[in-house]
């Protein structure tokens, strides 16, 4: 469902990612680590048509992002990590909004909107300005937004930040239930826990360079050789393990 | 979200076999004026529920200034009827009038509508959420072409509608000159924005790293052109004001604005053609406007569909080099040789490095200083023609409250917001062994220190220039620095009585309530303390006078009365100047030792 073919994408002299290659099938649910500045927003970027690769080319259902971004677009949901939404809007008019810009019949709209207010539980705050709403119910509106349109394709950027975590619970529970309903998931996080609870595959990009990309059970297996635990192999893989070795603990 | 429970179980499942229909342009740009629908009614209803104060003002303020403009040039093209006898010279006259005039907003709405479709395309916020939508790039583009063609242009509406209305009702114009003026001016502005919008886009597209070298190049061949015409359009000699040789050498020296190929020639020989009953030409002119117009919309459109994405993709992925942030001259001067305490100096430079790292917060400075300066310092020719010196002294007196107005205007837009953008950063302030009451002295020593040397010296120029009396120019001055003072007090004292925590924005803190109010009692005390010294100077100055002095002597002790009216207006308006100064000031620090942030 999501195709990157050896994608370079260049910041002047800066290389931000360097010939990252990967194919996320529908119904994967993909998560994707780094540090900071190593490249994983670029990258979503480049996945929903926000940017343009400077050589590659990334694919979402088989339209090119650059070429057909729209035919790509239509098959996308994308919550970024700070999701803008209109502050002079009520919620339910932002996910009007959305649906008819994405070619909702005002039947189909109507019904889907009904649908996330009880699947988001919008109740009761929809009909409120966007303006009055805390961290939380904005992240639950675009996320309502995003799947208005049951899209084929998820692309989420740092959802667990600035939630508590009965809500980082609930988030989990969404995104594997997207996937398990077939949608291909592309999730950027630095919660290394979330990563390492739901996600079917993992990718740890540094410097630009996919220095890993495995199945949980893969990343299990290195784990067990670097620690055991995916923080260690991630700072090992990331460079930082031997400046910041882990101080050992109790049970240690 | 901490009480919620996304319901993965009740989800429906993801179709990613059927691939929705792209939606239809109608339908995308039916949801894109729903949205601007939405949004201008809920804010119309905020600001009806929460700022009507604001709102009353700008719409009474806005109807003064209409209803003057409009009797201002009633007045002006009914003189012009009387002086230019000869009715091809006054065609002439009126016909380069318009077109100067047109000419200037032309070149002014290029940049302006350039401008704002920059930001509109590129940095606002909702253009990635637009972009990332399955939405046609050319409707996105268009959604923010309308908005910056509305905001670039209302003003145009403004200024040019007393204009032409009043001309229209001096020359008892026919019903379709009334009638086809919208038609005009909507197919005139979109001319220039369409153009702005292009250039936007080209600029941004295939030179992204030059667009602001680009910009300072176009506005500095704009000034220099705008200075070498005024130039050579006002200077003559003083003497043959207004006589026929003086309106047919200004006429030839106007000639550039009258090219055939200027759209604002268009307009104007369009609207003085319908105003002299020729309605065949000046449907002529209609069209073509008209056609020009649509045409560059769709060049715009066009453009934009080639080449917005593009421009996006390279301005978002250029590479921002960091910028070294040094201490300059100005900074280590402040923390050697001011002898303040250590942790005012410590406020005051960091006050001053967030101000001279903003270009938004000088430039607005530089502009409305530097516009005084070059007006006060082209006075001359106004002040030598000025003969009595009555009219001098009132003249110098408005250019004073001038400076006081521009002066408030800024108070209020940066000044005033400073604490309450300190509340946001008060996690750091608040910790640190510091007296609130610290703050807000630097607070008003950085607005005292940043009004003072600007405004003092541009009354200077324009005393110097028309001449003032040297005692009447230290009355000036004093008052000048009365003006800062209090406007300083006034903008602290009252930003700290009356924060928004809320907002980011300094221009959405002071279009607030408290910022309205500061501006409103701002104006109120300019206008009290000029008047409390220019009134006295002005009786003074005409019992001195050789003509008006005998009528005034004549009776017993008014020589007498008019000294100690001078004196006692100088020391009201300074009494009133150091209470405007403190008791805001006071206030505000009683608010800001009980705030809790």
């Amino acid at each position: 469902m999501i195709e990157l073919d050896e994608v370079t994408r260049r910041y002047g002299r800066k290389v931000a990612v360097d010939r990252l290659s990967m194919r996320i099938a529908a119904g994967e649910l993909f998560a994707f680590l780094g540090p900071n500045g190593a490249g994983k927003t670029t990258t979503i970027k480049m996945l929903v048509g926000l940017l343009w690769p400077s050589a590659g080319t990334v694919r979402v259902g088989g339209f090119d992002l650059v070429h057909q971004t729209r035919e790509a677009a239509r098959l996308l949901g994308y919550v970024p990590e700070e999701p803008f939404l209109y502050e002079k809007l009520s919620g339910r008019e932002f996910l009007e909004f959305t649906g008819r810009m994405r070619g909702l019949a005002p039947a189909e709209l109507a019904r889907r909107i009904e649908r996330q207010r009880n699947d988001f539980q919008l109740d009761a705050f929809l009909d409120a300005l966007v303006e009055t709403y805390s961290h939380g119910m904005r992240q639950r509106l675009a996320f309502a937004s995003a799947l208005l349109h049951e899209p084929a394709v998820l692309v989420v950027d740092e959802p667990t930040v600035g939630l508590d975590p009965r809500s980082v619970h609930a988030l989990k529970e969404l995104l594997r239930g997207r996937a398990a309903a077939g949608t291909a998931v592309f999730m950027s996080t630095h919660t290394l826990a979330v990563a390492e609870e739901i996600a079917d595959r993992i990718g740890i990009v540094h410097e630009g360079r996919l220095a890993f990309l495995g199945t949980r059970d893969e990343v299990r297996r290195q784990m067990a050789h670097n620690g055991g635990s995916l923080e260690r192999l991630f700072l090992r893989l990331t460079g930082d393990a031997d400046a910041a070795p882990l101080p050992p603990t109790d049970q240690e | 979200m901490s009480q919620v429970e996304f319901a993965s179980s009740r989800l429906a499942p993801a179709e990613p076999d059927v691939i929705p229909a792209l939606t239809a342009p109608n339908a995308e740009a039916a949801a894109l004026w729903q949205l601007r629908r939405r949004m201008i009614r809920t804010h119309l209803r905020q600001i009806l529920s929460h700022s009507r104060l604001r709102l009353s003002l700008i719409v009474v303020l806005s109807a003064l200034l209409w209803a003057g403009m409009f009797w201002l040039f009633a007045d002006g093209f009914q003189f012009l009827e009387s002086a230019i006898s000869h009715v091809p010279t006054l065609h002439r006259t009126v016909g380069a009038v318009f077109s100067i005039f047109f000419a200037a907003l032309l070149v002014m709405l290029v940049f302006s509508s350039a401008i704002l479709i920059y930001s509109g395309l590129f940095w606002a916020k909702d253009a990635p959420l637009l972009l990332a939508l399955p939405v046609r790039t050319q409707r996105v583009f268009l959604h923010k072409f309308q908005e910056a063609l509305f905001f670039s242009s209302w003003a145009f509406f403004l200024l040019s509608s007393p204009m032409l209305l009043a001309y229209g009702v001096t020359k008892s114009a026919p019903w379709y000159y009334f009638a086809s003026l919208p038609a005009f001016l909507l197919a005139f502005t979109y001319v220039p924005a369409a153009m702005g919008a292009i250039a936007c886009v080209v600029v941004v597209r295939w030179a992204p790293r030059g667009r602001y070298h680009v910009l300072v190049a176009a506005v500095a061949v704009l000034v220099g052109a705008a200075a070498w015409l005024g130039w050579t359009v006002l200077t003559g000699p003083d003497g043959a004001l207004f006589t026929p040789a003086w309106f047919r050498q200004i006429l030839a020296r106007m000639q550039f604005s009258q090219q055939s190929l200027l759209p604002s020639w268009w307009l104007s020989s369009g609207l003085l053609d319908a105003a002299d009953r020729n309605w065949s030409e000046s449907t002529l002119y209609l069209s073509l406007l008209i056609a020009n117009a649509l045409l560059l919309r769709q060049t715009a459109i066009w453009m934009a569909g080639r080449a917005y994405r593009a421009a996006y993709d390279r301005l978002q992925g250029r590479h921002v080099p960091r910028r070294a942030a040094r201490p300059v001259w100005i900074d280590r001067a402040l923390m050697r040789l001011v002898p303040l305490p250590l942790s005012v100096r410590l406020l005051l430079v960091k006050d001053l490095r967030l101000f001279r790292r903003d270009p938004v917060q000088w430039s607005q400075f530089l502009v409305f200083f530097g516009l005084l300066a070059l007006y006060f310092l082209n006075i001359r020719r106004f002040g030598s023609n000025a003969r009595q010196i009555a009219w001098v002294n009132m003249i110098s007196f408005l250019n004073l409250s001038v400076v006081g107005l521009i002066l408030s205007t800024l108070t209020t837009r940066f000044i005033f917001p400073m604490i309450s953008l300190e509340g946001r950063r008060f996690w750091m302030l608040g910790l640190l062994p510091v007296r609130r009451e610290t703050i807000l002295w630097s607070k008003f020593l950085f607005a005292v220190g940043g009004s003072l040397l600007p405004c003092c010296v541009l009354v200077f120029f324009s005393d110097a220039m028309l001449g003032v009396p040297g005692f009447i120019q230290a009355s000036h001055q004093s008052t000048c620095i009365l003006l800062c003072l209090g406007l300083s007090g006034m903008a602290v004292g009252l930003g700290a009585r009356m924060p928004n925590f809320r907002e980011s924005s300094p221009s959405r803190i002071a279009a607030g309530f408290g910022g309205t109010l500061n501006l409103v009692a701002s104006a109120l005390y300019i206008l009290t303390i000029v008047a409390l010294t220019a009134l006295p100077s002005h009786f003074y100055l005409l019992a001195r006078h050789s003509l008006a002095g005998g009528f005034l002597a004549e009776r017993p002790g008014v020589l007498w009365w008019l000294d100690f009216w001078l004196v006692a207006g100088i020391a009201a308006s300074v009494v009133l100047g150091l209470a405007t100064t403190i008791l805001p000031l006071m206030l505000g620090i009683r608010a800001l030792r009980r705030m809790e942030f």
